[in-house]
């Protein structure tokens, strides 16, 4: 009702100012996975600053806890329970784009989104609340672990090469374990443009990932040095995890 | 607005049955889960999984249904047999479906709400999770979560169970856990003769050679089997010689640290008498053995932990037969027979 009323006195305040209240609509976050200037194409050899280099034919990570801040500084968060997803290379359109449609967006002029990489430790301890059937979904894409009830955030798998290895098994499922170990990163990114939700306008974020920073990075790890294989040791995960967290940049947003 | 409809033919459906089957109503009879007197604080947070009567109910039937795993014939209770708290009885090691024989010794389940770790090496650290893994592994259950929940929603009887038990009622992956720790909530072993005494209950006593074993007991092992769940909850190495064959590491797999190789959970010791054989691979058969191999039989496999070392620089806790016969009088007086033949856990009441 207090919210309510001081909503009414800004309105009256500014005549201009067009009035949003109760107004929703949808918003589209669009993945598009590259490595360096290239697109992301699977089977395809890209190379490492180290010599190194890998083709990948498995490319998924999680996504949580997505939200957007307005011109205003307020931020809409998408309903918890709903509010996590599985971003897979393989489900991507003709252009290289995972699209993850958003409903029921609070109408405003949104200035930067904030996500997570991978599944929080408040998630976790909530057990299977609020899960629905996304425990099901993430086993079947692979992206839990079955020896330990853990999420995978990461899945990169194909092969590495370098002077002296071909073709050497590349898999990096990175995640957390339990609470001893905490992989989830948050990355907030700035619109270059306003993305202005309404009831009749989708504006759509153009979200590019960009694969090689996984590795080279503020730290550049080298596949033969413990990298290939990264699931659970805790210098490698956290690298890892900590390089995934720059990987995002918004390119730019279409409101049409 | 899919969402509306079927919520709507959800309803039409409800309004539908409630006339002609008044069983598939969501109508919950709260279950007070009451912490005994002597135990620590509850660590499972209720208020996201209120325990129902009809939740227990379903996750009774669950556990004891073979179609949770791939060949629809080995449900949890075939490592968990309540007789023997949920053991696999006599078993070194589980076996699962195909004739897989697992790694390690099934755990009894028993007083799970009041953990916050799971399995041998603390592969979980949610009730919830716990049985994806069991369910998941190609060694025991060798099923897939969709799999089950395909299964469960052909079988006409879960309609109505799930109906009954969760007020969405939908037969998936998170209203399948919630119900299974519902049931292991419940299951509380907290009546054995030693709980009975320290709450001086019935003006039950110990008798000598029980007492003197509770108060070695109280000096040589409550360091590691705390409180009267009669575990901290650490994970230790406790100096057991490396079985080759087996070469498991412990916790040491769950994160690739070195300081955690052999280390396994220190189990609780509730109705120890029944759960033989005894350690992560079963390889003791008797309480007997188990102090034998404390006074004597450990051996320095280059993580043991510092609590067991002695004077003489030797790994163990030295003992005299009287202790060890008096631990083990004591040990047999956290039997819990309410428990054991507890109705509400059985197969068939």
């Amino acid at each position: 009702m207090l919210s309510l009323t001081i909503l009414s006195c800004s309105n009256d305040d500014d005549s201009n100012a067009e009035d949003l209240t109760g107004q929703t609509g949808n918003l589209v976050l669009k993945f598009d996975n590259g490595v360096g200037d290239q697109d992301f194409i699977f089977g395809t050899t890209y190379n490492k600053s180290n010599g190194e280099s890998y083709s990948l034919n498995t490319l998924k990570y999680l996504i949580s806890n997505v939200r957007f801040t307005d011109e205003n500084g307020i931020e809409f968060e998408i309903t918890h329970d709903e509010n996590v997803f599985i971003i897979d290379e393989a489900n991507a359109n003709n252009a290289g784009e995972i699209w993850l449609t958003l409903n029921d967006v609070d109408a405003a002029n949104y200035t930067s989104v904030t996500f997570g990489i991978g599944i929080d430790q408040e998630r976790y301890a909530l057990g299977a609340e609020g899960q629905g059937d996304f425990l099901t979904q993430a086993a079947d894409a692979g992206m839990m672990w079955s020896w330990a009830t853990g999420f995978r955030f990461t899945r990169f798998d194909g092969t590495y090469s370098s002077a002296t290895i071909t073709d050497e098994a590349l898999n990096i499922h990175m995640g957390s374990v339990g609470t001893a170990l905490d992989n989830y990163r948050e990355v907030t990114l700035s619109l270059p443009n306003n993305a202005r939700v309404r009831q009749t306008t989708t504006p759509e974020v153009h979200i590019k990932a960009d694969i090689a920073k996984v590795f080279d990075n503020t730290t550049s790890v080298n596949f033969a040095d413990g990298y290939s294989q990264v699931h659970t040791n805790v210098e490698t995960t956290t690298v890892i995890a900590n390089n995934l967290s720059t990987i995002f940049s918004v390119h730019h947003v279409h409101n049409e | 607005m899919n969402k509306l409809i079927v919520l709507c033919m959800v309803i039409t459906i409800w309004s539908c049955s409630e006339n002609t089957n008044f069983d598939e109503t969501y109508q919950p009879i709260p279950v007070n889960v009451e912490v005994p007197a002597n135990f620590p604080d509850m660590t499972y947070n209720l208020d996201n999984n209120p325990v129902t009567e009809d939740g227990i109910a379903l996750g009774k039937k669950l556990f004891y249904d073979g179609r949770l795993s791939v060949n629809n014939s080995i449900p949890c209770a075939f490592c968990h047999e309540q007789a023997f708290a949920f053991t696999h009885h006599g078993h070194t090691v589980s076996h699962g479906v195909d004739g897989n024989v697992g790694k390690r010794n099934a755990p009894p389940i028993q007083n799970m709400a009041f953990q916050d770790k799971f399995m041998w090496d603390g592969a979980s650290t949610h009730l919830d999770l716990q049985p994806i893994i069991p369910i998941t592994s190609d060694l025991e259950m060798g099923e897939t979560l969709s799999n089950v929940i395909q299964k469960l929603k052909a079988a006409n009887e879960y309609q109505q169970f799930f109906k009954r038990a969760f007020e969405d009622g939908n037969i998936n992956s998170e209203n399948m856990l919630k119900a299974l720790s519902q049931f292991m909530i419940v299951m509380i072993s907290s009546n054995s003769k030693y709980d009975k005494y320290v709450r001086q209950e019935d003006n039950t006593t110990l008798s000598t050679l029980e007492h003197d074993g509770l108060n070695t007991f109280t000096t040589k092992c409550t360091s590691c089997h705390a409180t009267d769940l009669f575990t901290d909850n650490t994970y230790r190495n406790n100096g057991l010689p490396i079985n080759p064959q087996l070469n498991d590491l412990g916790r040491f797999n769950i994160l690739e640290n070195p300081d955690d190789l052999y280390k396994f959970k220190v189990p609780s010791l509730r109705n120890i008498e029944v759960t033989y054989p005894y350690m992560h691979d079963g390889r003791f058969s008797t309480l007997e053995a188990v102090l034998n191999f404390y006074d004597h039989g450990m051996v320095d496999n280059g993580n043991v932990d510092p609590s067991l070392l002695r004077a003489d620089d030797s790994y163990g806790i030295s003992l005299t037969e009287y202790e060890k016969t008096s631990i083990i009088a004591f040990l047999k007086t956290l039997t819990d027979y309410e428990f054991l033949n507890d109705e509400r856990f059985a197969e068939y009441e």
